[in-house]
């Protein structure tokens, strides 16, 4: 059992326990998990693995695998998150700090390619790198006062910077079409090819995501990456080696808005409507909690996080309004059981549970 | 000509708010002295106040009184529940989780009360008629007057109870020295526990008093949770005065901006206090800064 | 000319002084120890030159320049290095990468060129991953060179942290009680890479609590005690000084 494998690896003993075929069912879904989601503190080793290469081929086999179009849309959903997470991962998991108003560049991504396309016949293409460039603009100027701040006061600004882009879409009616917003937003198409199946979105959405998790990837691997890491851990430390801690954090929040003006341009492309309900703080809580579900200062994390948390809503959708209260207990008890990522040792820890649970067994048992 | 003629009207309705927020913000510095949590829940205390006395006194025809006081109660088990199972277990968390878990807090009250309690806004009555009064050219619901009235009795109740119980001034111990009260004997997270209770009991009193003004509904509790918060920022964060002048500040602030711009933004005004506040001057008006005792 | 120089430095919180008219000079090349009482005042200095707060009135001259008004990563810039009295090491960061990332002023490249790891790109990785690890080498810490820096035991932290302020190849060295918590060997071993590093031509301005080790590696000693100078000069003088002993004997603050 793969599992033995991975537990003799990393713990001294093994638990004395016999392995039903009931064991296997509830553990195997939760291996696979954390296959997806790897010990983050081995990121920093540089082989390309062979994981990355099953990744790969997961991804783009999975769809021809699963034809059923639910599936289709709800990845390609998952792709956009995706994007939207990577992004404030950088910021956040590497860099150490808060955004709880990241909803709403992927708001002005959305809005930028919508208004572009629907007024004035912008190809969708050039919409796309318009969004992604108006996002990053608006992070850089409200960026340099708020990244002064720290904590519950950075986090409490940016929250603020949100509510503040909502009303203004609420009410500038004109530009924006208020609470009702834009409707009939073109196909995502680049020189003719349009992508207006949920299956050639998938492909648009994912290829976008390894094409940026590569980039994220360099970064890491780079003095941008350990300049990030630096700040998140130390600024003093980081300034003293030279570093512009101010400037390194405005650049990355920029990169992290970007990201975020690319998925919502994608987003307004595949939903063909941009309306304000969809850029609440209740959006900016999930893809933070994506990104701190998938394990911070990893870049698998928050991609993983991103489909997870798209399955669970759309499980969830189907209990109607017993959905949120749900959600949020769930959230909650993730939270509390693991703050530093589903997948973190997840392998270890499914082996302590079971050596517990096993060790409770037989102590009942004994009792009797 | 004709706007300044609004001003006194607005200036009284600020004031009316401006309470509230003043008693919601008063709730987040009780929490946050005793544990340098921030409760973003702390808006849905309010929320619940209004809506369980609601369904106390129409659900179970309770008389008045008894609803609101049964209210208060039951929102300040919510609040120790709360304590209990979310924060107490996340007590040694970074400020990242502790911020998530208390707006999925959040989200859980808000959501569990539209399905508990119906998603329509309820109201309750006014506490004494329904009968504007005047003065002058200005006409105000009597319900503003109760609402003044009452936040200041609760005021100087709070204000005795921190200074004159021993109780009190063991909270007041363990927030300004955690280290120093804990060598002492006082628990710090029993007074973290106790100010749970005391910040709910003070929402929901908040929520009561507002709800025949201003309906409430479950979603009423998230916008009114980040004013309050945003009202002891402004009026000087960790302190007890402070949230109340900020709370006043920032509600005749906004009522007053009606007269200048479109009332759509209204909501908008108290986050550009905001920004403004944390960029220009972040200890707030009678400044204190926000010392994080834990991080040291 | 001195390396670094202070003049009529003050530095307030709170209506107490924590620096009273610091002047104080730093030759190149030599070893300068700050010692004094707890409380004294010296983190204060070192957080004054490195930039980290800004005095209330004085000046600071770094190679001739005024250098009050620079960011610290300016300065650092300019070639001043530090090490923390609180230990300040990346703990995110695996060993080498702190080095590593220690050398980033010196490297080229922005968001473009790593995200797209042009060829350019690749090379100087390389590059600035061997001189890494021959910087850990000398520290004795290349065994662990892929760990994770917050495994390290404390000891292996600070010549960690000492191998991060040298990367960016300083021409002054601020050290912040490197020795606190290390074992008696440890401290052998960080006195014998300190005098090294002055070899190589570094000048090192070091606060130190251990007095064996102080005296043994400076040039010159300055003494400071409830903010004030009140010695200055070769090791076996300020033993002597009598105001030295007084202020390390007593707990009185008084003058």
């Amino acid at each position: 059992m793969i599992v033995w494998e991975n537990m003799s690896s990393q713990t001294a003993k093994a638990p004395q326990t016999r392995f039903r075929k009931r064991d296997l069912f509830y553990l195997m879904p939760l291996w696979l998990i954390s296959l997806i989601a790897p010990d983050p503190y081995l990121y920093h080793k540089k082989e390309f693995k062979k994981k990355e290469l099953f990744y790969l081929a997961a991804i783009c086999f999975a769809p021809l695998i699963w034809s059923d179009s639910h599936f289709h849309h709800l990845m390609v959903l998952a792709g956009i998150y995706a994007i939207l997470a990577l992004g404030l991962s950088l910021f956040m998991g590497y860099a150490g700090q808060i955004s709880l108003g990241h909803a709403a560049f992927f708001g002005i991504g959305a809005y930028t390619t919508a208004i572009l396309t629907t007024r004035y016949a912008v190809p969708t293409f050039l919409a796309f790198w318009a969004s992604a460039l108006s996002a990053a603009l608006i992070a850089h100027l409200i960026g340099r006062p708020i990244l002064k701040l720290k904590g519950y006061f950075l986090a409490l600004a940016t929250l603020g910077f949100g509510e503040i882009f909502l009303v203004i879409v609420r009410e500038s009616t004109s530009l924006t079409g208020g609470v009702i917003g834009i409707f009939g937003i073109p196909w995502f198409s680049v020189m003719g090819f349009s992508f207006d199946t949920y299956l050639k979105q998938y492909y648009l959405a994912w290829g976008m995501v390894t094409g940026l998790f590569i980039f994220s990837k360099n970064l890491v691997r780079s003095k941008v990456g350990r300049a990030l890491l630096a700040v998140g851990a130390s600024e003093d430390a980081a300034s003293s080696v030279g570093i512009n801690v101010s400037k390194t954090k405005l650049e990355i929040f920029d990169l992290g808005a970007a990201f975020a003006g690319w998925a919502g341009s994608l987003f307004a492309c595949i939903m063909s409507t941009a309306s304000p309900e969809a850029f609440s703080l209740g959006f900016t809580i999930l893809i933070v909690m994506m990104v701190i579900l998938g394990g911070m200062g990893n870049l698998y994390g928050p991609i993983a996080g991103a489909i997870l948390l798209t399955w669970l809503m759309d499980i969830l959708s189907k209990y109607q309004e017993y959905s949120l209260p749900v959600y949020s207990v769930i959230l909650i008890l993730l939270l509390i059981f693991f703050p530093d990522g589903v997948g973190t040792r997840l392998n270890v820890r499914i082996i302590y549970l079971i050596g517990y649970w096993a060790k409770k067994k037989k102590r009942d048992k004994g009792k009797l | 000509m004709d706007l300044w003629s609004y001003i006194p009207q607005l200036l009284f309705s600020g004031l009316t708010i401006g309470a509230i927020y003043a008693l919601v913000a008063l709730g987040f510095v009780t929490i946050s002295r005793a544990s340098q949590i921030i409760n973003f829940a702390q808006g849905e205390f309010v929320m619940l106040g209004g809506v369980i006395t609601y369904f106390l006194l129409n659900g179970a025809k309770l008389p008045y009184p008894l609803a609101a006081l049964i209210a208060i109660l039951i929102v300040m088990l919510i609040g120790f529940a709360m304590h209990l199972s979310i924060l107490y277990p996340l007590r040694k968390a970074s400020v990242l989780i502790l911020i998530m878990a208390t707006l999925g807090a959040s989200i859980f009250l808000s959501s569990t009360s539209g399905l508990v309690f119906g998603t329509l806004p309820k109201t309750l009555p006014p506490f004494s008629g329904g009968e504007p009064l005047r003065i002058g050219k200005i006409s105000f619901p009597s319900q503003s007057l109760w609402v003044l009235l009452s936040t200041f009795i609760l005021l100087i109740f709070l204000y005795l109870l921190s200074h004159r119980t021993l109780l009190g001034k063991a909270m007041e111990a363990s927030s300004t020295d955690p280290l120093g009260a804990d060598l002492l004997g006082i628990s710090r997270n029993l007074m973290v526990f106790l100010a749970f209770g005391v910040s709910a009991g003070v929402g929901a009193f908040g929520g009561i008093l507002i709800t025949p003004v201003f309906f409430t509904s479950y979603s009423s509790g998230a916008l009114l949770g980040l004013k309050g918060f945003i009202a002891a920022v402004l009026g000087g964060w960790g302190k007890n005065t402070g949230a109340i002048l900020g709370g006043f500040v920032l509600g005749i602030v906004e009522s007053l901006s009606l007269a200048f711009i479109p009332s759509g933004y209204k909501d908008g005004v108290a986050f550009v206090i905001l920004l403004f506040i944390l960029y220009f001057r972040p200890k707030g008006i009678l400044g204190s800064p926000f010392i994080d005792s834990r991080r040291w | 000319m001195a390396l670094l120089s202070t003049e009529e430095i003050i530095k307030e919180y709170d209506g107490i002084r924590a620096l009273d008219r610091i002047s104080l000079k730093v030759e190149k090349g030599s070893i300068k120890g700050l010692i004094g009482p707890n409380g004294a005042g010296k983190s204060t200095l070192f957080h004054l030159i490195s930039g980290v707060e800004k005095p209330d009135s004085g000046k600071i001259y770094f190679k001739g320049k005024e250098i009050r008004f620079l960011e610290p990563h300016e300065r650092s810039a300019l070639g001043i290095g530090r090490t923390f009295q609180t230990l300040q090491v990346w703990g995110n960061m695996t060993v080498v990468e702190n080095i590593m990332a220690g050398m980033n002023r010196r490297l080229k490249g922005g968001y473009l060129s790593c995200g797209l790891r042009f060829p350019w790109i690749r090379k100087s990785e390389n590059e600035v991953l061997k001189e890494a690890k021959e910087i850990l080498d000398s520290l004795g810490l290349l065994g662990k060179w892929e760990s994770l820096a917050s495994q390290l035991p404390y000891g292996k932290q600070k010549l960690l942290e000492l191998g991060r302020a040298l990367a960016m190849k300083p021409e002054l060295l601020l050290l912040d009680e490197p020795a606190s918590g290390l074992t008696l060997a440890e401290i052998e071993q960080l006195s014998q890479h300190i005098t090294k590093v002055r070899q190589e031509g570094v000048t090192v301005f070091i606060v130190e609590h251990h007095m064996g080790m102080v005296m043994e590696i400076a040039d010159e000693i300055a003494v400071l005690h409830n903010g004030e100078l009140i010695a200055e000069g070769r090791p076996e003088a300020v033993r002597m000084n009598p105001r030295v002993i007084e202020a390390y004997l007593t707990r009185r603050g008084g003058k």
